[in-house]
């Protein structure tokens, strides 16, 4: 019985694609950063007439600055979040439909190949990392096709007989051996 | 080949992920702002002075002092907000991007010609239906692999009769093994 305290620790894996999660990221940044920036110019802009105007205007009954510009603030920062939040979550929203799309003809295609379509390309999606799998999975349809019609073609070669015996056991062989390749 | 096929088995994106990604962000965007605010809180809220010409020469200068104020203030909501919005996307898209990196592995190991296990991803991952949908054309090659295997066997079975029964057997046999391999395209 092997003591569990002398094995070694599997590594914990995190799976984490630069190629699906960065272009992501940069996404929500750009969000960001762009809420950011028309927030400021606005705010900016705001914050020169507002104070000149209470200063000119003389009622002196704000303790602070910030109940001068409360209200303007406020309304720039609720701005801010919903427009923030809203660009968010119509970037989330995309992202999902394009898994949908991208994973789906993925799926789609492996069903099609279980009755037999091996042929058909599986289709490429708005994100370059499902067109690079659905890459991978045509690949290897391919290849089990190719290794098919091998096995298709010499066994058409056996069916229409008129070879010897012996060669025909050698080559009977050899199918059986390619057959066992297939899915191993 | 499109999105009703590969809802049989399933979501490939469940509703409730979407939602849990779509709450944090909320919960992110609305902590990102609300440090924002405290930020320009704390600037704005130092006390005017109490005469009236402090107070005027106050107000009017106060635009250009807030300026670098303000700027800064965005920069840190910006790279604060950019950080726990990357760590949410790595951590949550990580149920997206997992269950792929380990397709790709599968793919590659069943390319390479290696022993195919049943893939099965981890609790709470998303795209479920892709394992499936690979276990299923998996599973359909290794029975129509038996099927040929034992109808080459069952002729084998039979050479311990004559030759000519033995070739007539092993023909019959190559024949329908030809009609099953038909349906590949």
């Amino acid at each position: 019985m092997r003591n569990p305290s002398l094995q070694p620790p599997r590594p914990r894996i995190r799976y984490v694609s630069p190629r699906f999660q960065g272009p992501a990221v940069l996404a929500f940044a750009g969000i960001i950063v762009i809420g950011g920036a028309i927030f400021w110019q606005l705010v900016d802009r705001a914050f020169r007439w507002i104070f000149l105007h209470a200063a000119i205007r003389g009622h002196y009954t704000f303790d602070s600055a910030y109940e001068v510009a409360r209200d303007l603030l406020s309304w720039h920062l609720a701005s801010l979040f919903f427009g923030v939040f809203l660009a968010g979550s119509v970037l989330v929203l995309l992202l999902v439909a394009a898994t949908r799309r991208g994973i789906g003809k993925a799926v789609d295609s492996l069903r099609a190949s279980a009755n037999g379509d091996l042929s058909t390309p599986t289709g490429s999606g708005p994100i370059g990392e499902f067109d690079r799998f659905g890459g991978k999975i045509d690949a290897a349809r391919s290849e089990t096709l190719a290794s098919v019609r091998k096995i298709r073609s010499d066994a058409a070669a056996l069916a229409t007989g008129g070879m010897p015996l012996e060669e025909f056991r050698l080559r009977w062989d050899e199918l059986k051996q390619q057959i066992r390749t297939i899915a191993p | 080949m499109s999105g009703p096929e590969a809802a049989v088995d399933g979501p490939l994106i469940r509703r409730r992920y979407v939602a849990g990604l779509l709450l944090r962000l909320c919960v992110n965007t609305a902590g990102g702002v609300g440090i924002l605010a405290a930020i320009l809180y704390f600037s704005l809220s130092r006390p005017l002075p109490g005469d009236y010409a402090g107070v005027f020469h106050a107000l009017r200068n106060l635009s250009p002092f807030l300026r670098p104020i303000l700027a800064v203030s965005v920069l840190v909501y910006a790279l604060l907000a950019c950080g726990s919005t990357a760590a949410l996307c790595v951590y949550i898209l990580h149920r997206v991007a997992g269950p792929l990196y380990r397709m790709e592995l599968v793919l590659d190991q069943y390319r390479s010609g290696g022993p195919t296990r049943t893939v099965s991803f981890r609790n709470g991952d998303q795209i479920q239906p892709l394992a499936q949908a690979f276990n299923q054309w998996i599973g359909a090659l290794r029975r129509d692999r038996q099927r040929w295997l034992a109808a080459m066997m069952d002729a084998e079975r039979l050479c311990l009769q004559d030759d000519a029964t033995c070739r007539a057997e092993m023909e019959g046999a190559v024949r329908k093994i030809l009609e099953d391999m038909a349906r590949y395209h």
